[in-house]
């Protein structure tokens, strides 16, 4: 059974390549992957991304568009009828009113098209080219994103995992609610609704209790229950996990068996639409990781993401392209891991900023290199809110960074309305990247949050977003 | 301070008042270490150094350490260059004397002419040790370069961007790549992609005029061949062409080349030869094709030129790679095959307008 769905899916994908590789043929398509969990930074990455490339930025080390090769950005009007335009404009408002709010997180599936006319300079590209680039990127709710290791997950198998996690420490505590009314219920005994509706609720809640801003976990699947988008209600969304081992069988009319087919239902009708919709041909990656968070949370919430980390990336197909996998089904060839908002550091503690990325994803970028795709890390700030500046503090210089941080913020005694500019030092991160995972950072970092920075040209102060594009796409304009 | 091998110093918050008090942008002193108490620091974990990815390398192959003998033919030559320096001095000597003695005029103008030669003398040796100086600066900066791009090391890079800035300073075709280097002087980049920008705002459009260059010679070298008489002339225009072509190409990518460290330059290159020789399999066979083949059916002279003209090309190639102040990555080199466009365009209005610059493509 298992097997079969499988070779529907690869089937699937590869119906899909061969339209991608029919359209592909008359302009270039080029699906870029910007994958994070929820407020990793994926709008605002976007945002920043469409604005610099329209209206001009300064992208030194972008090279096809420092040397002014790329003639113009524009967007097109909205490919697929069925899923609405990415609100790049409204973003764009928001983000540069009178008062500078960051948008608001993302609630829906939304997408756009990017279209790039260049200078071809190889005689391939002159002769046969049209100088022409389709960037097509989508934008969705991150906590979505969590449900992809899902599908190779049965529902014992995820009932027990989930179970088990949260008996443990940081997350006990949370969930003693569910786990109480949990231990009330027997799997086997005869399906009721009132109960069902009763365990999805309260395991909700726990869920959600673990996404607050003082825990910070990651690894919270299944992510519709967090965010339903337009499934608020639905049947789909009421079923929770059993204490069951990964080997009970469901016997009919049981609790376990009704559980068992919302999740599988769940999976066949919610997941892989969506995966299949928008994740199963894409032919770069980056992977957008807000680290400074869940250092902010403690070690546990720096566990748990590398743990989500490894899960999600599990479940895209990286690896180099060849002639048929350019037919059937593209594969992800170069993946960047981007820890975002690297302006709330100074510049001199980005390389540990690095290492501590790379220790997180350390699993999930041995797979991309197993199956031979490129991958690299950077610092990425995509709008950049700070500027640095040395404060001398009696005999030490401590390298700050400057900006106005957001109203509620507090930081070593001090807080913030909002309007007041500051200087902060975050705190040094560690040389060995290691003290993140294992607990001896607790307390001596703080990273607050800064307001939109404010401009007076179209375009954004950035930390190496044309290195970012230059890695993705720089030898698309051949 | 708890005993981990970080500093933790705690979070802080300074607010800005209206005038800004000790924070002064951090862009040119950014890159001051600040001062930090001294502590020890134990159980330091040292990450492997991280081989990935498209190193470079520094086309400079330094010749064998000499074995530690007595140098005797050096010091046979020093000896002798000193005892007919020695005699040109006292033959100048007895020769003003003389002039003296005949007549007072003669013999001021004697010694004025002396002064000449000694003064011409001088401006030689020191423009020839400017030269190799400059020549070692060249390599130090190659090797700066390296050091930035394959291990990410900001002083390196730091370093590398300074020394090309002052390269270029007074070239006119640079200024409008130091000034887009000086915009971007205060933004955050990694070290490697900071010598990369360097590289393609000041280096980059060198490139360019360096495969004009060795085309050029190219060409003269095959019709110089085709058309000489003597086949042991055609040594020496072949000699004198490459050298040319070295002194051209080391002065477009900002070397001083005098005699001494062109001569330098040309062992350099050679080396490099050697090395990379073993690599142009393609170039190999097309040279085989174009000598021995049909070129050679033609005419056995212009088969000659043929390759006289590619073997040109290949030095040219090296030398570009030795010369070059930021070394290339192994795809973005220059092979014979990407000189074959510039080869055998008919464009080019100073030279070939004869089937000579045809000559690669078979």
């Amino acid at each position: 059974m298992a097997s079969f769905s499988r070779i529907m899916d690869e089937t699937r994908i590869a119906a899909g390549g061969l339209k991608d590789f029919a359209t592909g043929l008359v302009d270039p398509t080029f699906r870029l992957g910007v994958t994070g969990l929820s407020r990793a930074g994926k709008t605002i990455f976007i945002t920043a991304l469409i604005n610099a490339l329209t209206k001009g930025a300064r992208l030194p080390l972008f090279e096809a568009y420092a040397q002014g090769r790329i003639t113009h950005a524009i967007l097109e009007p909205q490919p697929d009828d069925d899923i609405p335009r990415f609100a790049f404009e409204t973003h764009l408002d928001q983000l540069t009113a009178t008062d500078r709010r960051w948008p608001e997180s993302t609630r829906r599936v939304s997408q756009l098209r990017l279209t790039m006319d260049y200078e071809p300079v190889g005689y391939m590209a002159r002769t046969f080219g049209s100088g022409r680039v389709n960037i097509d990127i989508m934008d969705y709710p991150g906590e979505w994103l969590l449900d992809l290791p899902l599908m190779a997950r049965t529902y014992e198998e995820w009932s027990h995992a989930t179970v088990a996690a949260a008996r443990l420490a940081p997350r006990a505590a949370l969930a003693a609610d569910w786990l109480s009314h949990l231990a009330s219920l027997d799997a086997q005994a005869a399906a009721d609704e009132l109960q069902a509706v009763k365990a999805a609720e309260l395991f909700t809640h726990y869920l959600a209790r673990c996404r607050a801003d003082g825990v910070s976990l990651s690894t919270l699947p299944p992510g519709r229950f967090l965010l339903p988008g337009d499934l608020a209600g639905s049947p789909l969304l009421t079923f929770a996990p059993l204490d069951v081992t990964p080997d009970t069988l469901a016997e009919a009319g049981s609790l376990h068996a009704l559980m068992k087919r919302r999740y599988d239902s769940y999976v066949a009708r919610v997941v892989k639409p969506f995966f299949f919709g928008h994740f199963a041909r894409l032919d770069r990656q980056i992977v957008l990781v807000d680290v400074l968070t869940a250092l902010n949370a403690g070690a546990a919430a720096v566990n748990d993401l590398k743990t989500a980390l490894t899960q999600v990336m599990a479940s895209f197909r990286q690896g180099e392209n060849t002639m048929v996998s350019g037919l059937f089904g593209r594969r992800i060839d170069r993946v960047l891991f981007a820890a975002t908002k690297a302006d709330l550091l100074h510049h001199h503690s980005h390389d540990q900023l690095e290492a501590i990325l790379k220790l997180l994803i350390e699993d999930a970028a041995a797979r991309a290199e197993f199956h031979g795709a490129k991958w690299d890390v950077t610092a990425l700030s995509a709008i950049r809110a700070t500027r640095e500046a040395m404060v001398r503090q009696g005999s030490e210089q401590l390298p700050c960074i400057v900006g106005t941080p957001e109203a509620g913020e507090v930081i070593g005694g001090t807080s913030f309305d909002g309007t007041r500019e500051a200087a902060v030092f975050p705190g040094d991160l560690p040389a060995d990247p290691r003290a993140a995972l294992d607990g001896s950072l607790e307390g001596q970092i703080k990273f607050v949050r800064f307001r939109p920075p404010l401009i007076d040209g179209a375009t954004f102060p950035h930390i190496r977003l044309d290195r970012t594009l230059e890695y993705l796409f720089g030898d698309r304009f051949p | 301070m708890t005993g981990r091998n970080h500093d933790s110093r705690p979070p802080a918050a300074f607010i800005l008042d209206e005038e800004k008090p000790a924070a002064k942008p951090a862009r040119p002193e950014g890159r001051a270490k600040p001062r930090r108490a001294p502590r020890a620091m134990t159980d330091i974990v040292f990450e492997p150094e991280e081989v990935k990815g498209d190193l470079v390398t520094v086309p400079r192959s330094r010749t064998l350490p000499r074995p530690k003998t007595f140098r005797w033919g050096a010091l046979l030559l020093s000896a002798l260059t000193g005892l007919v320096a020695l005699g040109a001095g006292l033959a100048i000597t007895n020769l003003i004397d003389n002039a003296f003695a005949h007549a007072p005029w003669l013999g001021y103008t004697a010694l004025a002419l002396a002064g000449l030669v000694g003064l011409s003398a001088l401006a030689i040796i020191i423009r020839e040790i400017w030269g190799l100086l400059r020549l070692s600066r060249m390599e130090h900066i190659q090797a700066a370069a390296a050091r930035a791009i394959n291990q990410d090391d900001a002083a390196a890079a730091d370093e590398t961007v300074r020394e090309l800035s002052t390269l270029y300073t007074h070239r006119a075709d640079a200024r409008w790549g130091l000034d887009r280097l000086a915009d971007h002087q205060a933004d955050i980049m990694d070290p490697k992609d900071r010598v990369r920008l360097a590289e393609r705002l000041l280096v980059d459009p060198l490139d360019e005029s360096a495969l004009r260059i060795i085309a050029r010679r190219a060409r003269r070298v095959t019709l110089l061949t085709t058309v000489t008489p003597i086949a042991a002339l055609d040594v020496l225009f072949v000699g004198v062409q490459n050298f040319a072509m070295l002194r051209e190409l080391a002065t477009l990518y900002g070397g001083r080349p005098s005699t001494l460290s062109t001569l330098r330059l040309a062992r350099l290159v050679v080396a490099h030869l050697a090395i990379s020789g073993g690599l142009a399999l393609s170039d190999n066979l097309l040279q085989h094709l174009v000598g021995k083949g049909l070129m050679g059916r033609l005419s056995a002279r212009f088969g000659e030129g043929a390759v006289n003209g590619i073997l040109t090309s290949r030095i040219g190639i090296a030398a570009t790679d030795v010369c070059r102040p930021v070394p290339r990555k192994a795809e973005a080199r220059d092979t014979l095959a990407s000189l074959l466009r510039e080869l055998v365009m008919f464009g080019d209005k100073t030279e070939g307008k004869s089937g000579h610059d045809r000559d690669p493509n078979p």
